[in-house]
């Protein structure tokens, strides 16, 4: 097998950390200097009997990443388009400067955004979280959908209104479907970037936007280290379900066309 | 046409003037004493020569530096072996990749919670090394996590930073025309040399793009310094939210014009990045 190594340090990196998470999940009592640990279903039990905070927090981070997603996708899609497909001076400049929301520190204009959000009332509230949010994830959905929109090209665009189809028909039936893989990949980051991050949730939910992330990090820093292995895994699981379902759902789609 | 390409800019450079310039801004005036939580003051630029005589902050700064220069440049080595050790696999056995994805999907605070478990020191390693009679105390095993040298950190980025490396470089080789290759293995160069004049050059602006990206994110970040918890001297992030939450509201100027000085040294950072890499990419050509 001169593919091992390959194999083994993938194993290493990414596979045994899981096995440790399962591992210390189930066994809440495991301490030092054991090797092995005795396992049992404290955990599970544990969520089992109070699954209320457990339950708000992940439809918490759930429906704001989620909304997360939609709002990018909605400021980005013409503005993808217009980049792709029009050259004007300073194109280079501004889509330098469209990336910086990704690329400098969130908290610089976050903390500064903060102040205006507790003026306008928008600080400690979803619709606050899902903004900030969507402001360091869109270059994400931007770069995405630019590369579908240059990929595609404009023809289909001008055949199609040519036989005097509306622009929004052009849109639903022309350019949507051939858009859905670079809308697909570009939620998918943005998703992971909402539903991970942590700093930003707590700074402008401040607290009363219950988060996934607020949930674990409290079980992480304090000695129940098992059930936050617990919730570790479930945060693991709940995208990978989500880009499964993604994926099946594209395919089912396609198929769907083809056979039209 | 030009107003064409500004209505369909707007719904993006609304939001983005609203939310991320208004936040810099204010970022800005409140470090210059302007429109403080206690009222207006006047424009001054004392937090700034503050910021210059304040020990700790150039320790916070080498720390924040040297974290994001390693754990970005081991990303981007380590990816780019992974990658290229993928390439060479068939493209059926080429999937098992797909597990560098968990490095991906795990946020940042639940990677720093594996490194708490696999290296504090009454973690899983130090409990092997107790088991097989290397140490014999949890104080034996070397305090990885706790002594400022941001070792735990770099580890915990290159865990979310590998797997985004190899995604990015992964993207161009996986893609990449084998003829080029067969040309030049004909053509009489080596297996170093192919990948020294053919597959590296083609791999360079990915790999740029990774660094720059996985660099400046180290250098912000809050998630993973603020649960490793090394505070003396902290990273400028952890800097930041001290004199933010922690201190009265007199403080907060300095925290906003560290703040300042960060999103300076990001942005020209990333511009002169870009410039240097297009240099080096143009010289390499004329060679």
């Amino acid at each position: 097998m001169r593919h091992a190594p390959t194999m083994l340090v993938l194993a290493f990196l990414f596979l045994l950390p899981v096995l440790v998470l399962i591992l210390q999940a189930g066994a809440p009592g495991w301490r030092y200097p054991e090797l092995w640990p005795e396992l049992g279903l404290d955990g599970v039990r544990f969520l089992a009997t109070r699954p209320g905070p457990f339950l708000t927090a992940l439809t918490g981070s759930l429906g704001y990443s989620l909304a997360t997603v939609v709002l990018t996708l909605s400021m980005t899609i013409l503005p993808a388009k217009a980049l792709a497909y029009s050259s004007f001076r300073g194109k280079t400049l501004l889509e330098g400067l469209l990336l910086l929301p990704a690329l400098v520190p969130a908290m610089t204009f976050s903390m500064g955004l903060h102040f205006i959000f507790i003026k306008i009332g928008l600080a400690d509230t979803a619709p606050g979280v899902i903004l900030v949010l969507s402001m360091i994830s869109y270059p994400y959905m931007l770069r995405a959908l630019t590369t579908g929109y240059t990929l595609m090209g404009r023809e289909y665009e001008i055949c199609a209104r040519n036989l005097g189809a509306s622009k929004w028909r052009v849109f639903l039936e022309v350019e949507l479907p051939q858009l859905l893989p670079a809308m697909a990949a570009g939620g998918s980051v943005v998703f992971l970037v909402a539903f991970s991050e942590y700093f930003l949730v707590f700074l402008i939910g401040g607290g009363s936007v219950a988060s996934f992330t607020g949930y674990l990090f409290p079980l992480i820093t304090s000695s129940n280290r098992g059930l936050g292995a617990l919730v570790t895994l479930v945060f693991l699981a709940v995208p990978i379900a989500l880009f499964i379902v993604l994926e099946l759902g594209l395919y089912r789609y396609h198929r769907k066309r083809r056979m039209r | 046409m030009r107003r064409n390409v500004i209505l369909g800019l707007a719904p993006l450079l609304l939001p983005y003037c609203a939310l991320f310039c208004a936040g810099l801004t204010l970022t800005l005036a409140q470090s210059m004493g302007l429109f403080l939580p206690l009222g207006p003051g006047e424009a001054t630029l004392e937090y700034y020569q503050a910021l210059t005589r304040d020990q700790g902050l150039g320790l916070s700064l080498r720390l924040s530096l040297f974290v994001a220069f390693f754990s970005a440049a081991g990303s981007v080595l380590g990816g780019t072996v992974l990658a290229l050790a993928l390439w060479r696999m068939p493209p059926g056995l080429r999937r098992v990749g797909v597990v560098s994805k968990i490095g991906l999907i795990l946020p940042h605070v639940a990677v720093a919670f594996l490194v708490l478990l696999m290296l504090s020191q009454t973690g899983l390693v130090s409990s092997a090394l107790f088991q097989l009679g290397l140490i014999s105390t949890p104080e034996e095993f070397p305090n990885i996590l706790h002594t400022g040298s941001g070792l735990g950190m770099i580890l915990a980025f290159l865990l979310k930073g590998v797997p985004f490396a190899l995604l990015l470089i992964g993207a161009v080789l996986f893609g990449f025309d084998i003829r080029l290759i067969q040309t030049a293995r004909m053509l009489g160069a080596g297996p170093l040399r192919t990948f020294w004049s053919v597959t590296l050059p083609r791999l360079l602006p990915a790999m740029h793009s990774a660094f720059i990206i996985l660099f400046l994110y180290a250098f912000g970040s809050f998630d993973i310094p603020f649960v490793l918890g090394e505070s003396h001297p902290g990273m400028l992030s952890i800097r930041v939210f001290d004199i933010f939450f922690h201190r009265d509201l007199s403080q907060r100027p300095q925290a906003m014009a560290i703040l300042t000085v960060m999103f300076v040294f990001a942005a020209v950072f990333a511009m002169l990045y870009n410039r240097f890499a297009a240099y080096m990419d143009a010289w390499r050509r004329k060679l």
